[in-house]
């Protein structure tokens, strides 16, 4: 798109929390006091997650004449710059664009592949103003609904759009409020859940922060086809932006009558408030939400009875995921086959993940249902950093799993990605390349979930924690031949044997892991080797003297002094001494330090 | 809705069932005795589903769901013990075994060691099974011998806890906890009390009261129903720790309180080793409060208990034998006139003692000078108190009540089932509105507290009578509370139908009481609610009907009345002269000097002796320095047979559940003999029973012994009690000299003279009886410590305390309990405080 030149320019800050933790209120602050100071014809925005986390700060550029373009990496000083050369003079800084209409970025492709509905508005609008929101069809899902459809319309209307839950399993969520409907009684609640307790995952607080009132605008919409009267958002406390933001949107919607009582004149009634959580994982399982919204520990119960039919204080309660909620607004004004038609036969639409670890552009990414996991790390990814080998990619978090190199080629839908072992989760997808220790990755999240547990159930309490203990006997090399039998028994009598999801998962990224990679567990046991080079009682850390020109770097850092050498000679370092920090590696410029495993090897490099 | 059927078909392990529908799989196998291990399943808690251990395996469900929460559908298939289940059922005990100290379970030498057990150690760490109090009463003992665990494949791990044993009665070890929740469900949402969570996550998870608070500082009541649901042993009695299993149990009556909850005694090796609640519907609904429930067996069982009669010879005390004891009663009451005779018998005594004393004293003495004591408790509000007292309704009316006023209450420890009942009321939705100067759990729960200072809660009654009384533009006193949150309160009194009022012992021991019990009267005749005093001595009301007082004959009647002093004559065959000279417990010289003192289950006063002989009959010798003459051992109620009365006018069984201890004898097999030995006819009743029959004959409601009529009888009193007026005082109140306010109340939870803080440890940590209580700020600035004796002087005596902080009271009001007979005055009393150098 090309402004007008009658227009002003105008500049958006992208203020996600992402931007932020980059430095974006210092470059929206300086921005403010020079336009304020310079009385510069500039209308200054800011907006939600743009996507591109690893390049924040974002800034947009809207310059009358110009192509609108996204800057990236703007700091306070790239900003002078872009002002002086982009907003006065004309001239679009090529480097530095991001993404740009007509200008070929080493970006595009992290743009191209992706098809936005959730995040239809994030980044391009202001989050805390209402005029952004209605200027792009805001409250106009609402509208319809209210004024042209039945409830059952609308449940029939999500039903055949085939979206399903994105918070984890996937049910469906037109049976899910139909379900709540046919409940007997008249209160009923609708609760979002944005709990959001996967480590490393972000989507559905930058939805919450960058375009609030879609969630509010779908749960209104599953308010009224379930029969309720109010709704809670459950978002924990350490998300402060979204907090102040989804504050911020039902203020607003309330004063615009978009929320209260008769609902645009009409008998529909509905109120939301918030619950902030205190950040337990367990808190996101939709009973022990529920407990924790009703003031008691957050502690899973048996189901059934579902919370359809018994939820909230004991009332029938719809739960959904905040991406879920997100894609009604989008359903209801572009009708249930244009949504169907993207995705696969059983997954429809899209999803947003959340790209993390050894990838060259993470961020988040909302991509059709289908698309292959190679299309999302290498074509939208960019591939594995510092081009290293990939190994394989964990997706769904602490409950999911690692899916190796040679099955990249699946498509990323429900039922394909469960066959694997992995689940869809609520979107993390974290990339490991060569140097990443499986049996390590397993350990760490069990770790996370064995923290984690409420410790109710036995097998999920002490169970998970005999398996990291097991675990973590053989990243120190001292498994023995019986652990992986053991190992595989317990995951799956804590599978079969717990109350809520949090233990039925539990073991996913250890059975995944042995099943794709047991041969690193086998090296780990009967080698006492990493093949990752990663586990610190296995590996050692040597010269290689034919590359070491005695620079004495590496045994500057040496924090225990292991290192011994004359400057311009070859140094050594005692393996006794060693502790394998690795912050000689890490500083050597000459590639002369290497990582060997297992450590038995130390001695015959001695003789 | 169309009609449901009521049973489900259910194919449980091949054979087909019809259930009920509703129920779990767990009460389906139940029902048909199929056996399902569990842990953290209760009868009487909600399900859990926790442990595990119950999962079977249903056709068409993804994973195991647990038997214990899933309910029975028409059609499931459901087994119970396939090896797939049961390999993870072994799989859990395993990882329980492997946090437990669990060496025993699964040693080879199990079975052969016990004998080679020389010393049980009394350390704080279980280091196995036969080393644990739980031993052989074991949930988890028992399920892992079931499944028969062999071996453990993991390293087992020492929790390495620290064993909480700071608080009194239960000790807390950790170390031994599956966290299976039962205590913490109990505390939630049996007794509402909420004392008990889950804290923490993962591997630390814990149960236990919040911040890492003692169960002192958290409320806690003390019950023991936490105790009582608790598989392992974690929680565990102190008292009880090596008791073992208890070999018989025997259901009898509480004797610490007029509410008279159904107890059921463990007994082994003919010791009361416990006592856990038994289910009455009617009374405590299978709850107790911390007396009944931790402290009977260190009282009946304390080491000093009188096993033989022995009499003063010499300056010292040596054992005579029975019949050297009767006889020597016996001589020394015949040289009695009918006025140089005293009788005092403690209406914890059955029904049956008391018939006996009254009528030992009315016919073999030909006197009219026997009394209970329990009057002094009262003291001048006593006409007051029994005018509620005939109004006394049955307690389920709580459970009705949509509006509860609480005076002078407190539920913390004593009548703790009251509490229980008041939050159970809360939660269907009644309104609790509770008068009482001191902060405590139940003022912290109810609806409303209002907080008058001691002896205001009259002027609050008098509010609220005047205003359902349709004077609404009464204006309300100063208190806590606005004048606008009193109306609202009064307005709502006024509004609900069907208030009970419950009475505590808290309001009673004013100089205003008198007056404030008059109000509340007056008022619950406003409302037409219904009163409930809870009166503090177990068969309070027995004594009443059964005619121990000088004002008072069998039946309720006046002593006066000479209609019934004719046909008392013809059942008795006697000939009978009352005396009405004053003479009463609190008035002992009112007559002529007493020649014999004859105290039954009563303390002894500790001035001067109060008669030339002294006959004192109880359980334990006397605590005071006066030595009695003669002393007779008693059997406590655990040891005898007979009826109390309860508050409601509830007639109730008490069983012998074990012999009494050395030669000790109920009281009134004992005031038999002698009356025999005086040659005094009618008193040759062989068992409780036959004098039962003759109480029948005389009083409403004691028709059957052993099946005493379920319903409450009420209660008519003719005529007035004489009040005692010594003691009484109205204090002239001078704030600038006497900065402080005393409110000194006759102890409370007291056993036939006995304080229970002086015969139970944990009793005396709770009840904290002769220790003078402090707001804390008031206490530092007079810059005294916990436990510093304190001297407290009013105009008209000066007293040493040691002192305790208490932030329940309001500053600037000192309180304590003290024996009923040594009390020095009403209250409050104003008095200057200092530290005592003595
Ligand atoms: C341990 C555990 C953690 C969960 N955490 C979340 C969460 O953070 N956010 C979420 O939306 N759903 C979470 N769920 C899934 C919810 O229980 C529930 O299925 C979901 O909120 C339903 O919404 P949906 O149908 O829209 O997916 C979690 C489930 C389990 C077992
Ligand atoms: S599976 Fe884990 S988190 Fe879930 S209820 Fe059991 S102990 Fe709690
Ligand atoms: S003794 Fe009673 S009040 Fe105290 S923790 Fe146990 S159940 Fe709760
Ligand atoms: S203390 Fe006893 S009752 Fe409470 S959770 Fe532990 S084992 Fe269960
Ligand atoms: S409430 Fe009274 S009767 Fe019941 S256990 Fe306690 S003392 Fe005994
Ligand atoms: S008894 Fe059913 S889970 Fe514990």
């Amino acid at each position: 798109m090309v402004s007008s030149p009658s227009e002003k320019t105008k500049i958006v800050v992208g203020m996600a929390s992402c931007g932020i933790a980059a430095g974006a209120g210092d470059v929206y602050n300086a921005l403010k006091e020079k336009i304020e100071k310079e009385n510069l014809p500039i209308v200054l925005e800011k907006t939600g997650c743009i996507g591109a986390c690893y390049r924040e700060p974002l800034v947009e550029v809207q310059t009358p004449g110009l192509p609108t373009v996204i800057y990236g990496d703007v700091s306070v000083k790239r900003l002078e710059m872009i002002l002086e050369k982009h907003v006065k003079n004309g001239e679009v800084l090529a480097n530095w664009v991001v993404k740009g209409e007509g200008i070929h970025t080493s970006e595009d492709a992290l743009f191209e592949k992706q098809v936005r509905i959730v995040l239809r508005n994030a980044g391009e609008i202001d989050p805390e103003r209402i005029e952004d929101y209605l200027s792009r069809q805001g409250y106009q899902a609402i509208r319809k609904v209210l004024l042209n459809m039945k409830p059952e319309d609308v449940i029939n209307e999500i039903r055949n759009s085939g979206l399903r839950g994105r918070g984890g399993a996937g049910f469906p969520t037109g049976l899910k409020w139909q379900f709540a409907r046919q409940s007997p009684g008249k209160e009923k609640y609708i609760i979002c859940n944005g709990d959001e307790g996967d480590p490393g995952a972000f989507m559905d607080r930058s939805v919450m922060e960058g375009d609030p009132r879609s969630v509010l605008e779908g749960m209104l919409i599953a308010g009224y086809a379930i029969g309720a009267q109010e709704g809670f958002i459950y978002v924990r406390a350490e998300y402060p932006l979204a907090v102040k933001r989804l504050q911020i949107a039902i203020e607003q919607a309330r004063e615009r009558g978009f929320l209260g009582k008769r609902i645009l004149g009409t008998n529909f009634s509905f109120d939301i408030s918030l619950k902030l959580g205190a950040g337990a994982f367990v808190c996101g399982e939709e009973t022990a939400l529920i407990a924790s919204i009703e003031g008691k520990r957050g502690m899973p119960r048996l189901r059934p009875p579902f919370p359809a039919v018994k939820g909230l204080w004991g009332k029938p309660t719809n739960i959904n995921n905040v991406e879920t909620f997100a894609n009604v607004p989008w359903i209801i004004l572009n009708g249930a086959k244009k949504f169907a038609a993207l995705g696969t036969e059983k997954s429809k639409g899209t999803k947003v993940f959340a790209l993390a670890g050894k990838i060259k552009r993470g961020g988040m990414v909302e991509v059709p249902m289908g698309i292959s996991l190679r299309e999302v790390i290498f074509d939208i990814g960019g591939g594995i950093a510092n081009d290293r080998e990939f190994k394989a990619v964990q997706l769904g978090g602490p409950s999911g799993g690692c899916v190796p190199a040679n099955l990249l080629d699946t498509p990323v839908d429900y039922e394909s990605l469960n066959q694997t072992g992995a689940i869809m989760g609520s979107g993390g997808m974290v990339v490991m390349d060569d140097r990443t220790c499986m049996v390590d990755v397993a350990r760490f999240f069990l770790n996370f979930t064995q923290e984690e547990s409420c410790g109710k159930c036995t097998f999920c309490r002490l169970g998970t924690k005999r398996m990291l203990e097991i675990l973590e006997r053989i990243t120190r090399g001292e498994g023995k031949p019986e652990d992986l039998d053991k190992l595989e028994k317990l995951a799956y009598n804590i599978k079969k044997g717990s109350l809520c999801g949090l233990g039925q998962t539990a073991p996913n990224p250890v059975l995944t892991t042995l099943k794709y990679f047991r041969d690193e567990y086998e090296a780990h046991i009967f080698e006492k080797r990493c093949p990752a080079k990663s586990c610190r009682d296995l590996i050692g850390y040597r010269v290689i003297p034919e590359n070491c020109t005695g620079c004495t770097l590496c045994a500057r850092v040496c924090p225990v002094n292991a290192i011994s050498g004359e400057r311009k000679q070859v140094h050594y370092i005692n393996p006794e001494i060693c502790t394998r920090c690795g912050a000689c590696y890490e500083v050597c410029n000459f590639d002369a330090i290497e990582v060997f495993s297992p450590v038995e090897l130390a001695e015959t490099v001695d003789e | 809705m169309r009609e449901k059927d009521a049973t489900v078909t259910v194919i449980i392990d091949n054979q087909s069932y019809r259930v009920p529908r509703g129920y779990t799989i767990l009460q389906a196998a139940e029902r048909f005795d199929i056996y399902i291990p569990t842990l953290c399943s209760h009868k009487d808690l909600s399900p859990f589903g926790g442990c595990r251990l119950c999962i079977v395996e249903v056709e068409g469900m993804r994973n195991f769901p647990t038997a214990c929460t899933t309910p029975v559908e028409e059609g499931m298939i459901i087994r119970t013990h396939t090896a797939q289940v049961q390999s993870v059922r072994k799989e859990i005990l395993q990882l329980f075994l492997s946090e437990h100290t669990s060496s025993c379970l699964i040693c080879d030498e199990r079975e052969e060691c016990k004998r080679y057990l020389g010393t049980i150690r009394k350390a704080g760490v279980t280091t196995g099974c036969r080393y644990c109090p739980k031993d052989g009463q074991c949930e988890l003992q028992e399920v892992v011998e079931k499944l028969g665990i062999q071996e453990i494949e993991y390293p087992i791990y020492y929790r390495n806890l620290r064993v909480e044993k700071e608080d009194p009665f239960y000790d807390r070890d950790y170390n031994l906890c599956i966290l299976c929740g039962r205590c913490v469900r109990m505390c939630q949402e049996v007794r509402l009390a909420n004392v008990l969570a889950f804290k923490q996550r993962g591997r630390n998870t814990i149960v236990g009261p919040a911040y890492a608070r003692t169960h002192l500082e958290s409320g806690c009541e003390f019950c023991g129903a936490c105790v009582s649901v608790c598989p392992t042993g974690t929680l565990y009695e102190k008292a009880r720790k090596w008791e073992g299993v208890a070999q018989l149990e025997q259901v009898t009556t509480c004797s610490f309180c007029g509410v008279g909850c159904q107890i059921s005694l463990q007994i082994k090796a003919d010791r009361v080793i416990g006592g856990l609640p038994a289910e009455d519907p009617l009374v405590n609904n299978g709850q107790l409060c911390v007396k009944g429930r931790f402290c009977i067996p260190e009282l009946v069982n304390g080491p000093w208990r009188l096993r033989h009669p022995f009499k003063k010879f010499n300056g010292l005390e040596v054992d005579i034998s029975w019949e050297d004891a009767i006889t020597l009663a016996a001589e020394q009451l015949s040289r009695c006139a009918p006025d140089e005779f005293g009788l005092l018998i403690s209406s914890n005594c059955t029904t049956e003692d008391l018939y006996i004393a009254q009528k030992f004293a009315r016919v073999a003495m030909g006197s009219n000078q026997v009394d209970s004591p329990a009057r002094l408790f009262y003291g001048p509000a006593l006409n007051a108190y029994l005018a509620l007292l005939e109004k006394s309704v049955p307690l389920a009316e709580v459970r009705e009540a949509p509006a509860i006023l609480c005076v002078g209450l407190d539920t913390r420890y004593g009548r703790s089932v009251v509490g229980v009942e008041l939050r159970r009321a809360m939660h269907r939705g009644a309104r609790v509105i509770t008068i009482h100067p001191r902060e405590h759990n139940l003022a912290l729960t109810a609806h409303a507290w209002i907080q008058p200072p001691p002896g205001g809660e009259g002027e609050i009654l008098q509010f609220f009578a005047r205003f359902t009384a349709g004077e609404e533009s009464a204006s309300p006193p100063e208190t806590n509370l606005s004048s606008e949150t009193l109306r609202q309160l009064a307005r709502e009194l006024k509004q609900a139908s069907g208030v009970v009022i419950l009475v505590g012992s808290e309001v009673l021991h004013y100089s205003a009481s008198p007056q404030i019990l008059a109000v509340l009267h007056r008022l619950a005749e406003n409302l037409g609610a219904g009163v409930l005093p809870l009166p503090a001595q177990n068969n309070f009301v027995g004594s009443l009907l059964m005619g121990t007082y000088p004002e008072l004959l069998p039946g309720g009647f006046s002593s006066a009345n000479e209609k019934r002093l004719k046909e008392l004559e013809k059942v008795w065959q006697t000939e009978f002269r009352p005396l009405t000279n004053g003479w009463n417990s609190g008035n002992l010289s009112a007559g002529k000097p007493l020649k014999v003192l004859y105290l039954i289950g009563e303390a002894l006063p500790s001035g001067e002796p109060p008669a030339e002989f002294l006959i004192f009959q109880n359980i334990y010798p006397p605590d005071s320095p006066i030595r009695p003459d003669l002393t007779l051992p008693a059997a406590a109620f655990t040891e005898a047979d007979g009826t109390f009365v309860n508050g409601e006018g509830r007639v109730q069984r008490v069983h012998r559940a074990v012999n009494p201890p050395g030669e000790a004898l109920p009281d009134w097999e004992i005031l038999c003999r002698i009356a025999r030995k005086m040659g005094v006819r009618g008193f040759d009743f062989s068992d409780v029973r036959e004098i039962h029959r003759e109480i029948a004959a005389l009083v409403d409601g004691f028709q059957d012994f052993d099946q005493p009529p379920r319903q409450a009888r009420s209660l008519t009193i003719e005529g007035k009690f004489q009040i005692a007026a010594s003691g009484s005082f109205e204090a002239k109140p001078d704030g600038k000299k006497y900065p402080y306010l005393l409110n000194a109340a006759p102890l409370e939870h007291v056993y036939r003279g006995f304080p229970l803080s002086s015969r139970v440890e944990g009793a005396r940590v709770i009840f904290a009886d002769e220790v003078l209580h402090m707001n804390p700020r008031d206490a530092r600035r007079a810059r005294l410590q916990e436990g510093d004796p304190v001297e407290v002087t009013s105009q008209y005596f000066r007293k040493v305390w040691p002192v305790k902080f208490s932030p329940e009271l309001n500053r600037g009001i000192v309180q304590v309990t003290v024996l009923q007979n040594e009390l020095i005055g009403l209250n409050p009393i104003p008095v200057i405080i200092r530290k005592s150098h003595v």
